[in-house]
C-alpha cells in the first residue's frame, strides 16, 4: 500500500499557497522571487507525481519537470539582475516605493 | 339685442388694459390710469347697454355656451356667457364701481412708483371679477373664483415691503382657500350628481326633483362655504379687516363692493337649490343673523378707520345673507337689492376714508378731528354714506335694509328679526362714532389737512348721488327692482312665494327708531361728550381683541400645522435626505475604494486578479453543484 | 506503517515546516536557508516518487545555484539590516482570506477526483536512461531551444545587471 497520490498533491498545494501568500504580501523584492520559486517547486512536485500516480502515468511527467526547473532557472538569474539595476537605481528594493505606473 | 350677444366685450376691454399695462405700463407711467379709465369706462357703456336692453318688456335670458372645452366621464363641459337679470344689474355695479375707483386712484395713488402695476391688477380684477358675474356654468365660475382670490392677493399685498401687508395677503387668500375647498366639493358632488356644471341644467333636474333633498342640503352648504370664505362671514371672516392693509380704493373696490359681493352673488345665482333645501337655507340664514351682529359688536371699539369699515362690511354682508336664508322671493330681492345699495355707499364710504387718510396720513380716529371745516366735501358725502348705511330714509340704505327684516320677519325667525335690529342700531351707533370722532370737534392730530383733489372727490360725488337715489328703484310702492329679479324664476311662482308684500308699518318704525337711538348715543358720547367714554370693561376688551378669534385660530390651528410641517420637514431631511446620502456615500465609497486599488502597486493587483479568480471558481463551486458533488466523493473516500 | 509512509512523513513536514518558516522568519538571510531546506525535501519527496534523476537537478539547481544566488542578490541589495516590513492590515487579510478558500476548493477537488489504481512501474527500468532515451527522441526540440533560452537568459542578465559603460 503506497502513498496515495492525494497526500503528494496536498504537499503541493500547501507549498503553493504559501508561495502565493508570499508573493503577494511580502515587500521585499528579493522575498517575492523566492515566494515565486516556491510556486513554482509545488507545480513541479505536482508533475512528479502526475508522473508516476496520475491518470496516464508517463515519463514525460519528470521531463516537463525538467525543463520547468530550467525555466525557473534562468528566470531567477534575469529576475535578481533586474533587481539589481533597480537597486541601483533606486536605492531601494521595497515593492511598495516602485510605483511609477500611478503617476 | 345685439348688445347682449355681444357681452363678451364687457370682461374684453379690462383683459386687453391688463395686457396694455403689463407691456407698456412702465413707459406710460402715470398715463397708465387712463388705459385703465377708458377700459372700464367702455365696458361700463355696454354694461348699461346691456342692462337696459335686459330691462325691456319682453327680454329673456341669453346664453352662449358652446365653446367646447373639454370633454370627460362622457360629459361635455363648455365655457360661455350668460346673461339674466342678476347678471345685467351685477354688470352695472360692478363696471361703476370699478371705474370710479379707476378715477380716483388717479388722484390716491399718485407719486406711487409702481402706479402702473397698480393700475395692471386693477384691470385683471375686474376682468376676473365680470367673468365670475357672466359664468354660465358653475366651473367657469370656480375659475374666475380663484382668478379674483389671486387678484385680491396682490392688490392687499400692494405694499410688499410691509411686512403687515405681506402676512394680511397671504391671510387672505389662505381663509378664502379654504372656503373655497368647500365649494369646489359642492362642484365635484353637482357634477356626480346632477351630470353637468350648467346652471340651467342643474335647476332644470332640480325642479323636475331628481335629486334627494339630503343632497341637495350638502351642496348646498359646501357652496355657502366658499361664499362664507369670499364674503367674510363667520367664520372665515378673519382675513378681511386684516386686508385693510391694501391701498384704500383697493378696499372701497374689492372689499366693499365686488368681490365680497361675490359670495352673496354665488348663493343668489344658486337661487334654486336653497329654495328646495330647507335646511341649507336656515344654514345661510343663521350664519348671516350671527356674522351680522358679530362683526356689528367689534366694530364698535376699533380706532382704524378703516378696519371700523371693514367689520361693517362684513356685518352688512350677513345682513344679505340674512335675506338670501330666509328662502322667498321676498328674501332675494332684499338680499341682491342690498349688494346694490351696499355697494355703492360701502365704496363711498371707503373712498372718503381714504380721502381722510390721504389728507392727515393717519388711520387712527383718535387722532383726527375737527376735519369738517377743512374737508366740507368729503364731510358731506362721508355723512351721506353714514346715513345710508344707519338705515335713515329716504337714503338708499333704508329701502334695501327695511325689506331685509321683512323678509326676515316672514320666514318666522323672530330671533333672527332681533337680531338683525339690534345689528342695525349697532351699525348705526359705531358709523356715527366714526363720523363724529374724525369730523367734529377739535384736531386732535397735527397734521395739517386739505381737501382732496378733484380726481378724488368726483367719484364721490357720484356715488353720494347714487346712495342717495338707487333706493328708490325699489320702494314697497313701486317695486321695479323686485319684479323685474324675479321675473323669470319659476320655482318661485310654482312654490306660490311672490314678490309682492306689503311691509308692515310698525317694522320701519322699529327700523329707523333703533337707528335713531344709535345715532343719539354716538352724538351724546362723541359728539357733544355728554355721556363719558369710560374706561373699558371686559366687555369693550372682548370686542377690541375682536373675541380673539385670531389668537384661538393660531393655537388651534396654525401652531399645531406648523409643528406637522416642522416634523416633515425634519423627515424630509433625515429620512428622506438620509437615504440620497446615504446613496452618495455608497456611490463615494465605491469609488473610493476602486481608487485605492489603483495604486500602482503590482503585488495590489496581483491581489486583485488572485481574489477575482478566487470569487469565480467559489460562484462556480456553488452554483454549479461541485460542492455537493464533491462533498459526496471527499465524505465517501 | 511501511518505511514508504514514515519517510514521506518526515519529508512532507519538512517541506512544509520550511516554507511556513521561510514566510514567517523576519530576517532575509534566514529566509533563503528555510527555503534551501525545503528545496532539499522535495528532493527527497522526489526519490520516493522513483524520479532520482529529477531530485539530483533539484538538488544540483535549486539548493545549489538558486539559492547561492538568491544570496548574492540579498547582499548586493540590502541597503540596511532591517527586517522585512509587511503590508497593512486589511489588504492582508482579504489576502489570506482568498488564500484559504482557494485552498479550500482545490482541495476539495483534488479529494474528489477518482485516480486511478495502476501506477506507474519505473522499479525495473533506470530512470536516467528511461528520460534520457524520451528526451533525445521525442523532446529534443524542447531540449535545444531550452539551450538557447539559458544562452538568452544570461545575456541578458549580464547586460541588465552590468553598471553603465561612463558610470566609473
Amino acid at each position: 500500500m503506497s502513498v496515495p497520490i492525494n497526500s503528494y498533491l496536498l504537499v503541493a498545494l500547501i507549498l503553493f499557497c504559501i508561495g502565493l501568500y508570499g508573493a503577494l504580501t511580502k515587500r521585499n523584492a528579493v522575498v517575492v522571487l523566492l515566494s515565486i520559486e516556491l510556486m513554482l517547486n509545488a507545480v513541479n512536485l505536482n508533475l512528479v507525481a502526475f508522473a508516476k500516480y496520475g491518470l496516464f502515468p508517463h515519463i514525460s511527467g519528470q521531463i516537463f519537470s525538467l525543463f520547468t526547473i530550467t525555466v525557473a532557472a534562468a528566470e531567477a538569474a534575469v529576475g535578481l539582475a533586474i533587481l539589481i539595476s533597480l537597486y541601483r537605481n533606486r536605492n531601494t528594493v521595497q515593492v511598495d516605493e516602485m510605483d511609477l505606473m500611478k503617476r | 339685442m345685439e348688445m347682449i350677444a355681444n357681452a363678451w366685450l364687457v370682461p374684453l376691454f379690462p383683459l386687453l388694459a391688463f395686457v396694455l399695462l403689463v407691456a407698456f405700463g412702465r413707459q406710460l407711467k402715470e398715463a397708465a390710469a387712463y388705459v385703465g379709465i377708458l377700459a372700464t369706462g367702455a365696458s361700463f357703456v355696454v354694461a348699461l347697454l346691456i342692462f337696459f336692453e335686459r330691462f325691456a318688456e319682453d327680454a329673456k335670458d341669453y346664453i352662449y355656451n358652446n365653446f367646447h372645452w373639454l370633454t370627460f366621464a362622457g360629459k361635455e363641459i363648455t365655457m360661455g356667457f350668460e346673461v339674466n337679470q342678476l347678471n345685467a344689474m351685477m354688470l352695472v355695479i360692478v363696471t361703476l364701481v370699478s371705474m370710479l375707483v379707476h378715477i380716483y386712484s388717479r388722484g390716491y395713488m399718485h407719486g406711487d412708483e409702481r402706479f402702473p402695476v397698480f393700475y395692471q391688477y386693477l384691470a385683471l380684477f375686474t376682468f376676473s371679477m365680470l367673468g365670475v358675474v357672466l359664468s354660465p356654468n358653475i366651473l367657469q365660475l370656480y375659475i374666475f373664483w380663484e382668478l379674483v382670490g389671486v387678484c385680491s392677493f396682490l392688490l392687499v399685498g400692494f405694499y410688499f415691503y410691509k411686512p403687515e401687508a405681506k402676512a394680511a395677503a397671504k391671510k387672505a387668500f389662505i381663509v378664502t382657500r379654504i372656503g373655497d375647498v368647500g365649494l369646489f366639493i359642492g362642484l365635484a358632488l353637482i357634477f356626480w350628481w346632477v351630470g353637468s356644471f350648467n346652471y340651467n341644467d342643474i335647476f332644470n333636474k332640480i325642479e323636475a326633483g331628481a335629486v334627494e333633498e339630503w343632497k341637495l342640503t350638502l351642496i348646498g352648504i359646501l357652496i355657502f362655504v366658499g361664499a362664507v370664505g369670499k364674503s367674510g362671514q363667520f367664520p372665515l371672516h378673519t382675513w378681511l379687516p386684516d386686508a385693510m392693509e391694501g391701498p384704500t380704493p383697493v378696499s372701497a373696490l374689492i372689499h366693499a363692493a365686488t368681490m365680497v359681493a361675490a359670495g352673496v352673488y354665488l348663493v343668489a345665482r344658486m337661487y334654486d337649490l336653497y329654495l328646495a333645501s330647507p335646511v341649507a337655507a336656515e344654514t345661510v340664514a343663521y350664519i348671516g343673523g350671527f356674522t351680522a351682529i358679530f362683526a356689528a359688536s367689534i366694530g364698535l371699539t376699533q380706532r382704524d378707520i378703516k378696519r371700523v369699515l371693514a367689520y361693517s362690511t362684513v356685518s352688512q354682508l350677513g345682513y344679505m345673507m340674512l335675506a338670501l336664508g330666509a328662502a322667498s322671493a321676498a328674501g332675494y330681492v332684499a338680499g341682491t337689492f342690498h349688494l346694490m345699495t351696499h355697494a355703492f355707499f360701502k365704496a363711498l364710504l371707503f373712498l372718503a376714508a381714504g380721502s381722510v387718510i390721504h389728507a392727515v396720513h393717519t388711520q387712527d380716529i383718535f387722532e383726527m378731528g375737527g376735519l369738517w371745516k377743512k374737508m366740507r366735501i368729503t364731510g358731506l358725502v362721508f355723512l351721506i354714506g353714514c346715513l345710508a348705511i344707519a338705515g335713515i330714509p329716504p337714503f338708499a340704505g333704508f329701502w334695501s335694509k327695511e325689506e331685509i327684516l321683512v323678509a326676515t320677519l316672514s320666514s318666522g325667525h323672530i330671533d333672527l328679526f332681533v337680531v338683525a335690529l339690534i345689528a342695525a342700531s349697532f351699525t348705526a351707533f359705531y358709523m356715527f362714532r366714526l363720523f363724529f370722532l374724525t369730523f367734529s370737534g377739535q384736531a386732535r392730530g397735527g397734521a395739517e389737512a386739505h381737501e382732496s383733489p378733484g380726481v378724488m372727490t368726483v367719484p364721490m360725488l357720484v356715488l353720494a348721488v347714487l346712495a342717495v337715489v338707487a333706493g328708490f328703484i325699489n320702494t314697497p310702492w313701486k317695486p321695479v327692482l323686485g319684479e323685474w329679479l324675479t321675473d323669470g324664476f319659476t320655482m318661485f311662482h310654482a312654490g306660490g312665494h311672490s314678490a309682492e308684500h306689503a311691509a308692515p308699518v310698525w317694522v320701519t318704525l322699529l327700523a329707523v327708531g333703533v337707528s335713531l337711538v344709535g345715532i343719539w348715543l354716538a352724538w351724546s358720547m362723541y359728539g357733544k361728550g355728554t355721556i363719558p367714554q369710560g374706561e373699558g370693561g371686559p366687555l369693550y376688551r372682548l370686542s377690541f381683541h375682536k373675541y380673539y378669534v385670531d389668537e384661538i385660530y393660531d393655537a388651534v390651528f396654525v401652531k399645531p400645522l406648523r409643528a406637522i410641517g416642522k416634523g416633515m420637514y425634519a423627515f424630509d431631511v433625515w429620512v428622506v435626505d438620509g437615504l440620497v446620502r446615504l446613496v452618495v456615500a455608497f456611490t463615494k465609497g465605491v469609488g473610493s475604494t476602486g481608487a485605492r486599488m489603483q495604486n500602482g502597486q503590482v503585488q495590489t493587483y496581483g491581489a486583485i486578479a488572485f481574489i477575482g479568480l478566487v470569487l469565480l471558481i467559489a460562484g462556480l463551486t456553488i452554483a454549479g453543484g461541485y460542492a455537493e458533488q464533491w462533498r459526496t466523493i471527499f465524505l465517501q473516500s | 506503517m511501511s518505511g514508504q509512509f514514515i519517510a514521506f512523513f518526515v519529508l512532507a513536514l519538512l517541506t512544509i515546516g520550511g516554507a511556513v518558516f521561510m514566510i514567517s522568519f523576519h530576517r532575509v538571510v534566514h529566509m533563503v536557508v528555510a527555503l534551501a531546506f525545503t528545496f532539499l525535501s522535495i528532493a527527497g519527496l522526489y526519490i520516493l516518487l522513483e524520479a532520482e534523476f529529477v531530485a539530483m537537478t533539484q538538488i544540483l539547481v535549486y539548493s545549489g545555484a538558486i539559492s547561492v544566488l538568491m544570496l548574492f542578490g540579498i547582499m548586493l541589495t540590502r541597503h540596511d539590516a532591517s527586517e522585512v516590513q509587511e503590508k497593512k492590515s486589511p489588504v492582508k487579510w482579504l489576502i489570506r482570506i482568498g488564500v484559504s478558500v482557494f485552498f479550500i476548493i482545490v482541495f476539495l477537488g483534488i479529494q474528489s477526483v477518482q485516480w486511478s489504481d495502476k501506477p506507474a512501474d519505473f522499479t525495473a527500468k533506470d530512470n536516467v536512461k528511461e528520460i534520457g532515451v524520451q528526451m533525445f527522441t521525442n523532446y529534443v526540440i524542447p531540449f535545444e531551444m531550452v539551450s538557447v533560452l539559458l544562452l538568452v537568459a544570461l545575456v541578458g542578465a549580464i547586460i541588465l545587471a552590468k553598471k553603465e559603460a561612463e558610470e566609473e
